[in-house]
């Protein structure tokens, strides 16, 4: 069978980022900018500037590790540990990116653009386009793809800068609820993506151990600690649940 | 050069830290992956945990956030801070499990008790 033509002309490309501007300019949009508004206002707390809000918001691009980056350096952390912190909150993109790239690489994508996609690995994103991809034309995933996550990346780009405006300018009320936001939008959103028991575990422990930790653990590295804990007492856990329930369907 | 990054607040530093502390920890992992093709199992047991840490910390990082806050959000009485977490949870069951009427359902509590308690 003769290979297809590239068929990557203008009109497709456009047609296809079109797509994916429209499809991103709605919930998922919305849902993000709940996220990252109180991004913003995390970041004025400690004293940084407009725009490192706003840049955090376009380099690191997960509304987590931009809670845990502000959240410890809050907290007194100290730098390296901060980066540590930022690091294993984000370890997902590895097993996420992972599973999008063969959705969009074709033979000759070049590496750049793959390393351009991976930045914009990001839950939303990824959910929408892992969904929504296998029934597409391959030429149209890419374009697709930046379309919508340029669009879900500027709106949230555009809240985290309203929310850092914003917290100085509400009433105590109004400015105590957008930096509830992000701590409450996660926790929703961690309950909703809870799906086995160890998920349950970890969000269990994550919150139930957090007053032991904060009380003696050295500031700073409070969270790292609590979150290796709890995390590997919710994994050891779900071990034994596991060679318990093998244990019991065995013969 | 570290001990005096964290003490600067002003000029470029805060966008040196999240260059150096925030971007990078986190972009590796998507660069990893582009580089790692295929291979790790998205159900294998090292990934499991990682997940499981990545989840209690974050977990951890919302109960901090509430415990110890910062800013406007000390303003607010503990009882109540926990309180619209709780509702956050309970209208996300309530509402069919929507996300959007959770984090509704919390702010308004939270925001409620602000108006109550500055009024």
């Amino acid at each position: 069978m003769p290979a297809e033509p590239a068929s990557d002309s203008p009109s497709v490309t456009w047609s296809a980022l079109r797509e994916g501007i429209r499809d991103a300019a709605g919930l998922p949009a919305l849902m993000l900018m709940a996220s990252l508004v109180g991004v913003g206002g995390l970041a004025r707390d400690i004293g940084y500037p407009l725009g490192a809000g706003v840049l955090s918001t376009v380099l690191i691009w997960a509304a987590p590790g931009q809670m845990v980056l502000f959240g410890t350096i809050a907290s007194g952390a100290a730098l390296p540990a901060v980066a540590v912190a930022v690091s294993l909150s984000s370890v997902r993109f590895l097993p996420m990116t992972m599973a999008l790239l063969p959705l969009m690489r074709r033979p000759g994508t070049p590496t750049w653009v793959l390393l351009l996609i991976s930045h914009y690995v990001a839950i939303t994103a990824w959910v929408h386009s892992m969904r929504v991809m296998p029934d597409m034309a391959p030429e149209r995933r890419i374009p697709y793809f930046f379309g919508f996550a340029n669009t879900v990346l500027v709106a949230a780009a555009l809240a985290t800068g309203a929310g850092y405006y914003l917290i100085g300018q509400l009433p105590a009320a109004l400015a105590a609820g957008l930096l509830l936001t992000s701590p409450l939008f996660f926790l929703v959103n961690m309950v909703a993506a809870a799906k086995q028991p160890v998920d349950w575990l970890a969000l269990g422990f994550g919150i139930g151990l957090a007053p032991l930790a904060i009380a003696i653990v050295p500031a700073g590295l409070d969270l790292l600690v609590e979150g290796l804990v709890g995390g590997t007492l919710a994994y050891l856990i779900h071990r034994c649940l596991k060679a318990r329930r093998e244990k019991a369907d065995a013969p | 050069m570290i001990a005096w990054l964290e003490h600067a607040s002003g000029g470029l530093w805060p966008y040196l830290v999240i260059i150096l502390f925030g971007f990078l920890p986190s972009e590796i992992w998507r660069w990893l992956a582009v580089f790692l093709g295929r291979g790790i199992d998205e159900n294998s047991e090292i990934l499991v945990w990682v997940r499981a840490v990545a989840s209690a910390l974050l977990a951890g990082v919302v109960a901090k956030l509430i415990l110890t806050p910062t800013g406007a959000l000390a303003t607010i009485p503990l009882f109540w801070r926990v309180g619209s977490l709780v509702a956050g949870v309970a209208g996300f069951y309530l509402a069919r499990r929507s996300i959007l009427a959770g984090v509704i359902a919390g702010e308004i509590v939270l925001i409620g008790a602000g108006l109550a308690f500055s009024g």
